[in-house]
């Protein structure tokens, strides 16, 4: 069970390292949603 | 206030943890320590990761061309002389832990060390960690967010929001405005538990301090429990009233205070060594510190693991905790400053003053335990609180340094409960610069509910546990918020090329 919350946790930690790199590359978007690219 | 669901909801959280504590202290400080046993086992590792990443973006950043950037419009000027500037982050960072840890650190990682290792060299290496929990990658985490805070804020026009910054990255919409608003959500929280931890840590101080003063002895709670309550009356009336510069003058005295000590326990007491030691200190410091970042223990025994997470790991989210307040306290002092000086400013210069600190307050505790077998390291396992007064007592005029040690540490928790319901005010109503005197004083009173809950706690490691607790979600949004940053200096370089 423990090994499983660890897993879980970690997975989590994971997903956010990949979120926050595919957030820095993706292209700018402005306050009215425009969208341009780097 | 019921228009405003943010604020709403950090008071209704914030408060439900102050009665919960109050109710049943033992309940919130088990539950408190279970799940951030869990949260540290797993996720060790990447707190060590994000903290040494934040502080290598701060030096690349510093270093880089994005250092010129200033933080302002390019003709803004500096508001505060760089003296007076650097006078003030000494202030908010310092606070009243550096009076309370000053000798007692050390010492107790002394303690294990000894267990493991020559008592000579455990002096050396005690020292080391202390001055890495106060260091540059402390410093990196407060400046990280302040340089956030003041960039989207001068440099482009947002409210000083912990929100602000996602949703002018990434657009206005309702995912980022939801981020935005649990943000700034979990921003309150952490503040708020922080602050709460703190009160707790200076009543304590000044209870010792008081016991020393007058030779009282088993006075317990009652007098921890009348400190607080003339705390709390100390603190309504500058929430009532604009201080203004007031407050800074009160916290640029205690500061003042607290540097007269210092000098003073130079001076007075065994200046050879501490100047040795200091200087060993610096040496090892700037050698290890960089990789020690990336310490995690993880092949040493249980104790070791132990000692890692209630040291090591508490102090990196509790200066995440702390990050939001002392970040826009230091992005609001610091409009006109280039990224590169405003870098240098808030991590060099603190993390310089730590060095000297403990090298002071820790190397009068190792002359007394390597040199004259003084019985300290019985007072650090007894009752951690009244380390400092012990030491003090060995000196010439112990009263005198003991009610200023007492009047420093006094002052510096009313400034920072005054400053933190500013703060709170001001991100609860949306970045309000001027948050009405309901506002601030309802997080006075919460702020008086979460100190009073660490106190009954009565236990300095539920206290951290309990702070912990509050900050651990904050790792994630200001690694978020870095990613705003460097975002939006990659498009401001765009733009300009």
């Amino acid at each position: 069970m423990s090994n499983l919350l660890d897993t879980i946790m970690n997975i989590e930690v994971f997903a956010f390292i990949g979120l926050l790199v595919w957030l820095y590359f993706k292209p700018f978007q402005t306050d009215d949603g425009e969208r341009r690219d780097p | 206030m019921l228009q405003n669901p943010l604020l709403l909801v950090a008071l209704i959280i914030t408060g439900a943890v102050a009665a919960w504590g109050i109710v049943d202290t033992a309940g919130l400080a088990d539950f408190a320590s279970y799940l951030v046993g869990i949260q540290f086992t797993s996720r060790a590792w990447f707190i060590m990761l994000a903290v040494s990443f934040m502080l290598i973006v701060s030096v690349w950043l510093a270093l880089s061309r994005y250092g010129r950037i200033k933080l302002g419009q390019d003709d803004d000027e500096p508001e505060f002389s760089t003296v007076s500037w650097l006078t003030m982050l000494f202030a908010a960072g310092m606070g009243v832990g550096l009076l309370y840890w000053g000798t007692a650190e050390p010492l107790t990682h002394y303690l294990l060390i000894a267990e493991y290792r020559d008592p000579r060299e455990s002096a050396s290496l005690a020292l080391f960690i202390t001055n890495f929990h106060w260091g540059l990658h402390a410093w990196s985490i407060y400046a990280l967010t302040g340089l956030v805070i003041a960039y989207f804020s001068f440099r482009r026009g947002c409210p000083s929001l912990v929100s602000a910054p996602i949703i002018k990255v990434f657009g206005s919409n309702g995912l980022t405005r939801s981020v935005g608003w649990l943000s700034d959500l979990l921003a309150i929280v952490a503040i708020a538990i922080g602050l709460g931890g703190s009160v707790a840590m200076g009543v304590f101080q000044v209870k010792e301090g008081v016991d020393a003063l007058f030779g009282l002895e088993g006075t317990g709670m009652g007098l921890t429990l009348g400190i607080f309550v003339v705390l709390c009356l100390s603190y309504i009336l500058p929430l009532t009233v604009d201080l203004g510069r007031g407050m800074a003058i009160l916290s640029n005295s205690a500061m003042a205070v607290a540097g007269g000590l210092m000098i003073y326990i130079l001076l007075a007491g065994p200046t050879h060594f501490v100047m040795g030691g200091i200087v060993q200190a610096l040496g090892e410091y700037l050698g290890g510190v960089f990789t020690h970042g990336f310490r995690t223990f993880t092949f040493m025994d249980d104790r070791v693991g132990d000692w890692f997470q209630s040291w090591t790991l508490t102090y990196m989210v509790w200066w995440l905790a702390w990050a939001p307040f002392v970040g826009v306290f230091i992005a609001r002092i610091s409009k006109g400053r280039t990224i590169r000086e405003f870098l240098c400013g808030v991590i060099l210069v603190p993390t310089a003053f730590s060095i000297l600190w403990f090298g002071v307050f820790g190397g009068v505790g190792f002359y007394g335990v390597l040199e004259l077998d003084v019985p300290i390291l019985d007072v650090v396992r007894d009752n951690v609180s009244g380390v400092t007064f012990f030491v003090l007592d060995k000196f010439p005029l112990p009263t005198l340094t003991i009610a200023a040690v007492v009047v420093a540490a006094f002052l510096f928790i009313v400034t920072s409960v005054v400053s933190a319901a500013f703060v709170l005010g001001m991100f609860s109503t949306g970045g309000d610069l001027n948050p009405s005197t309901r506002v601030k004083l309802s997080w006075g009173v919460v702020l008086g509910g979460l100190g009073l809950v660490m106190i009954l706690s009565g236990s300095i490691d539920a206290v951290k546990s309990i702070i912990a607790l509050g900050a651990l979600p904050f790792v994630f949004i200001v690694l978020l918020l870095v990613v705003c940053l460097l975002k939006a200096l990659k498009e401001e370089r765009l733009g300009s090329s």
